[in-house]
């Protein structure tokens, strides 16, 4: 056969086949496949991209030096003598007031210049289509962020008030440079001018506060910049260059790859198995035809070429419909997610698509090549003799293949391959333990088949007979249900335990800055208003710098090296008493004559977790000055009493010649939140966090991430469907043949649709009662081992899941088992 | 044209070995019509199989013109097939995705002959089914079925043609005509014809006849 020949004959045979019905369940777990990876492919290559391209612009500068004190003159002036441009600005958080409504902001204040790259991005109101801004806030202005003018109720032109200072809205900020390290940032932003800051009254000694020094040069002048300068920094200073920007940004990303990754494998995998009995019973029904074209000649190259070709193409453009699909599901991905992302997304580079077509051919190869192999060998003489097929393909090249194309996938999400052979381990082990559970529970189906009516035991029987399919289709169903069903609890469980963690009386609002001189004045506030506040503790801002004279970061293990607790300034306090809820685990607590004395008590996950001993030395730096303090004891803390708590605290007479600012907490009903805005107002300095809102807004975020996953999930319930409908049809000759049978012999159309509705309906409850399951155990050690909830049956789910899982199924299979009555019992038997 | 010497087919069973042909040796002359007779399970299908080249022989030699078909590999025998052999099977054997002209033209284009197309219509109005060109063989009644079953036989002009009880499937008259048919294109083409059928009236139409019995040819004049 000349190629020409065979590529047209493969053609021809692929357009009838198609419309025989044939292929389109393996098309159809081709394209869900294929638009699951591309969906994430899309959205991850889309924001990586966006996050390239604009790294500079995301930095607002190609270096950015960040400390929590202004930085020496010199170093300024050494940037600008190496040709390097300057700009500077200030971040802080800060209690924003309008009218009678306030709102927590990240505040960041600009001098001229900035941003020395890329740009800011404007809207003329919250909401509207944004462009480029060569501006930046003038003195007196303010452009603030869509969601801090929605909370405030403003819009461009009204006044809010930062501090003491009034600044006039301006525009509405929809993007600003250096927002880098926290890409779902969880304060609204706001942009002012920094020569506004002083009358603010904002910034004190002690302050939570941020100055970022931004440079822009040649590539040359930075580098050599940064090589001075490097020597020169501090504990407290962090230096951020283009590739350290974008490796934060990049890390989030990758992580969501990862993660979704895991979700898009599932669904690659489920419908992979859908694709192998798809291909099955295509190899099956193409047996006749392998036969009679052996029978007038063709070789088995002839015939590999011939069904190769078809599955090249069907591949291709199953893998192309799959592509666009995900293309559109990522739209959707992107307007879920549209206000929590960090960055504009890039247009679309060619890469996913091509990643999507390969993972079409991939899944293709993997799981259908086997049987469509088994037909080159095809005995010529089955011409004759029906009963004669071609030897079995070997079941290790079955699962080798679908295994290496699954590791493959695997990789090319993870790209580590310990994740890769835990990931696949972990999902065999699942799988294994849900089939098996599965098995057994049809089985136990299948002891009630003598006590039920005559459809029921019918559809049980089928069950039975094809069990293999139906362990196969209970777990692809059971999997995606008890995923879904694991998301939807995690969610609204956490969402509760948020709420119920502010119960009456406990402390909801920390007030925060509270400058030294105001400590007894703001006492007396609260007392004269009857708000009950916890102790008012001093906070000095230090950094932890050494653990027995040896550097921090020398000192503690490799997976501590990355400790919050060591890349940030730690808040110190000293107190005389105990609070209610610390206890000390070893040690002693301070007694009169400890006071002046060199000691710390540490908290003792913190020790834990770096190592640290009671007696040891620890090193700190505060500002320039170092000290040092020896461990005299390790205190546990129940961090969530809402209460001012401290990893580090020193008895008194050691850091009060620090700055100091102070911290409170106090519990304020929804009613007498006026009561804030005056606070705010008496002592601009004051930061209050109110912890309601802020939860409000981590449930809010919480929402759209794990709404995202759901979305995902969708994906693999859909190839669940993809399983059932193949598993259908595999089964379809034999059931059209069954039935053809039964209705010749008296059975009613009526009794055999009942049958089926039986059959699927215990199908899908069977499904839900293992994702149920899965769901309670998978539940049980999410919630003891890394909610740290308290665990309660979820009684919920085992009458949810079920349901559902009966619903889908039962609908699904009673609609894909219609053809059964439809057709003609003489023609049927006939045809047999 | 055909050549058998000590063929014989032995298959394993449970119950141990099976002989389903002993001791063939038989010899067809080019042009001529031989039918192999038999009752159910006497060998013939087995023996057709073998003569074709679809199946290779526990013992004994088979030539199909001058190929010597079991030394060849199963890709040589389906070239020799190709090149030599058409096929008449009781069950038609027709592709259900292709329609009645895409069956004929397949051996055509299998053999990248030149014009596939026009040869294959001219063969289909030939048999009669000039106005079924595009219907598929589920739209064909069964003698229209064997009528394109023929015609894609005589496609390649095959100087060997193999016909496995070609009217099993039809009712006498259909079958008749089929038969008629498919001896009228014989003639015609000077194609040596094997038939296997245990119709006694069909088997009676040819040059000579073959009793098989057990897996064994009967001599010519012994009563079976």
């Amino acid at each position: 056969m000349t190629h020409a020949t065979r590529w047209r004959l493969a053609m021809r045979l692929l357009a009838r086949d198609w419309r025989a019905g044939e292929l389109r369940i393996l098309s159809a777990a081709i394209v869900i496949a294929v638009a699951a990876s591309t969906a994430i492919g899309f959205f991850t290559d889309r924001l990586g991209r966006g996050m390239i391209n604009q790294s500079a612009d995301f930095l607002g500068a190609d270096l950015v030096l960040e400390s929590p004190r202004p930085v020496a003159a010199a170093w300024l002036a050494q940037a600008r003598s190496t040709g390097l441009r300057t700009s500077e600005t200030l971040k802080f958080s800060s209690v924003v007031v309008a009218g009678d409504k306030l709102q927590l902001a990240g505040v960041r204040a600009v001098a001229a210049g900035f941003p020395l790259r890329g740009s800011l991005r404007t809207a003329p109101g919250p909401f509207l289509t944004d462009a480029e801004d060569a501006g930046m806030p003038a003195a007196g202005e303010a452009w603030a962020a869509p969601r801090l003018l929605t909370r405030l109720g403003l819009d461009s032109g009204d006044t809010l008030t930062v501090g003491e200072q009034a600044l006039v809205i301006r525009k509405v900020l929809t993007f600003e440079p250096g927002q880098v390290g926290s890409p779902f940032g969880v304060a609204p932003r706001l942009l002012m001018n920094l020569a506004d800051v002083p009358a603010t009254g904002v910034v004190q000694p002690g302050s939570r506060l941020t100055y970022q020094y931004l440079f822009a040069g040649t590539e040359q002048d930075i580098a050599r910049f940064r090589g001075w300068l490097k020597a020169r920094l501090g504990a407290s200073h962090r230096l951020v260059g283009v590739q350290e920007g974008r490796r934060a940004v990049g890390s989030a990303l990758e992580r969501a790859e990862r993660f979704l990754g895991l979700a898009v494998m599932a669904a690659i995998v489920l419908a992979g198995v859908a694709i192998a009995m798809a291909a099955r019973r295509y190899s099956q029904r193409h047996f006749d035809m392998s036969a009679m074209l052996r029978c007038l000649g063709a070789s088995q190259r002839d015939l590999l070429g011939l069904y190769l070709a078809q599955l090249l193409v069907l591949g291709l453009l199953a893998s192309a419909a799959g592509c666009l699909l995900g293309w559109l599901a990522q739209q959707g991905l992107l307007v879920l997610l549209a206000e929590l992302l960090p960055m504009a997304p890039s247009a679309t580079s060619a890469w996913p698509l091509l990643a999507g077509l390969l993972t079409g051919l991939v899944v293709l190869a993997g799981f259908a090549l086997p049987p469509v192999l088994r037909l080159k060998g095809v005995p010529p003489l089955r011409v004759l003799r029906r009963d004669l097929s071609p030897l079995p393909s070997n079941a290790w090249l079955v699962y080798g293949i679908a295994i290496a194309a699954v590791v493959l996938l695997m990789w090319r999400y993870t790209g580590n391959a310990k994740l890769t052979l835990a990931a696949l381990a972990g999902g065999a082990a699942a799988s294994a333990v849900l089939g098996v559970l599965g098995f057994i529970l049809l089985a136990l189906g299948r002891r009630l088949h003598t006590r039920v009516g005559v459809a029921w035991r019918f559809g049980l029987n089928n069950l039975w007979r094809r069990r293999r399919t139906s362990v196969s289709q209970i777990l692809a169903f059971g999997l995606a249900l008890m995923a879904m069903a694991v998301i939807a609890l995690v969610r609204s469980d956490l969402l509760t335990t948020w709420q119920d963690q502010l119960p009456v009386d406990v402390p909801n609002h920390f007030a925060i800055n509270i400058l030294p001189d105001q400590v007894e004045a703001v006492r007396d506030f609260m007392a004269a208003r009857d708000v009950p506040t916890t102790q008012i503790y001093p906070m000095v801002r230090g950094r932890l710098v050494s653990i027995n004279a040896e550097a921090v970061s020398q000192a503690v293990t490799k997976e501590a090296q990355s400790d919050n607790a060591l890349n940030r300034e730690l808040n110190l306090t000293w107190t005389t008493e105990l609070q209610e809820d610390n206890a000390i685990v070893s040690g002693r607590w301070w007694r009169v004559e400890d006071s002046g004395r060199p000691l710390v008590s540490v908290e003792s996950k913190l020790a834990e977790r770096l190592g640290i001993e009671l007696n040891d030395y620890l090193g700190f730096t505060v500002g320039d000055e170092a000290f040092s303090a020896r461990v005299a004891s390790i205190r546990s803390v129940q961090w969530d009493s809402f209460r001012p708590n401290f990893y580090m605290v020193f008895p008194p007479g050691v850091i009060e010649r620090f700055a100091a600012t102070w911290m409170t907490s106090f519990y304020l009903p929804p009613g007498d939140k006026p009561m804030l805005i005056e606070l705010v107002r008496n002592y601009p300095a004051i930061t209050v966090l109110e912890m309601d809102l802020i939860i409000a807004q981590v449930e809010r975020i919480f929402r759209q991430v794990t709404l995202v996953v759901e979305y995902v999930l969708l994906f693999v319930l859909l190839a669940g469907f993809a399983v059932l409908f193949a598993a259908l049809q595999a089964s379809l000759d034999e059931r059209l043949y069954e039935g053809a049978l039964l209705r010749a012999l008296g059975a009613s159309r009526r009794q055999l649709r009942s049958g089926h509705l039986a059959e699927f309906i215990t199908l899908g409850a069977l499904a839900g009662l293992v994702a149920a399951i899965g769901t309670e155990c998978l539940a049980w050690v999410l919630y003891s081992q890394v909610l740290h909830f308290d665990y309660s049956f979820k009684w919920p789910v085992w009458i949810a899941a079920p349901l559902v899982g009966a619903v889908l199924i039962g609908a699904a299979g009673y609609r894909g088992t219609r053809p059964v009555v439809e057709r003609s019992p003489v023609v049927l038997l006939r045809e047999r | 044209m055909v050549a058998a010497s000590g063929l014989g087919k032995r298959v394993y069973t449970a119950a141990g070995p099976l002989d389903i042909l002993s001791d063939i040796d038989l010899q067809i002359q080019a042009g001529k019509a031989v039918a192999i007779v038999g009752v159910s399970g006497s060998g013939k299908s087995t023996l057709l199989g073998l003569l074709a080249g679809l199946d290779l022989p526990s013992s004994g030699d088979v030539w199909l013109a001058e190929h010597h078909m079991n030394a060849l590999d199963e890709d040589g025998r389906a070239q020799v097939r190709g090149q030599l052999v058409g096929f008449v099977f009781q069950s038609f054997q027709l592709l259900s995705g292709l329609t009645a002209l895409e069956n004929v033209m397949l051996p055509l284009e299998l053999a990248a002959a030149a014009e596939p197309r026009a040869q294959a219509a001219e063969l289909l109005e030939r048999v009669g089914l000039a106005e079924r060109l595009t219907h598929y063989p589920k739209q064909l009644s069964g003698g229209e079925q064997q009528r394109v079953a023929i015609a894609r036989a005589f496609s390649m002009r095959p100087a060997i043609l193999f016909a496995d009880e070609p009217t099993g499937n039809l009712d006498s008259s259909t079958g008749e005509t089929v038969i008629d048919l498919l001896f009228e294109l014989n003639r015609e083409r000077d194609t040596t014809l094997v038939l296997v059928t245990h119709d006694e009236a069909l088997a009676a139409r040819c040059e000579r006849r073959i009793r098989l019995e057990a897996g064994r040819i009967v001599p010519a004049g012994t009563t079976p």
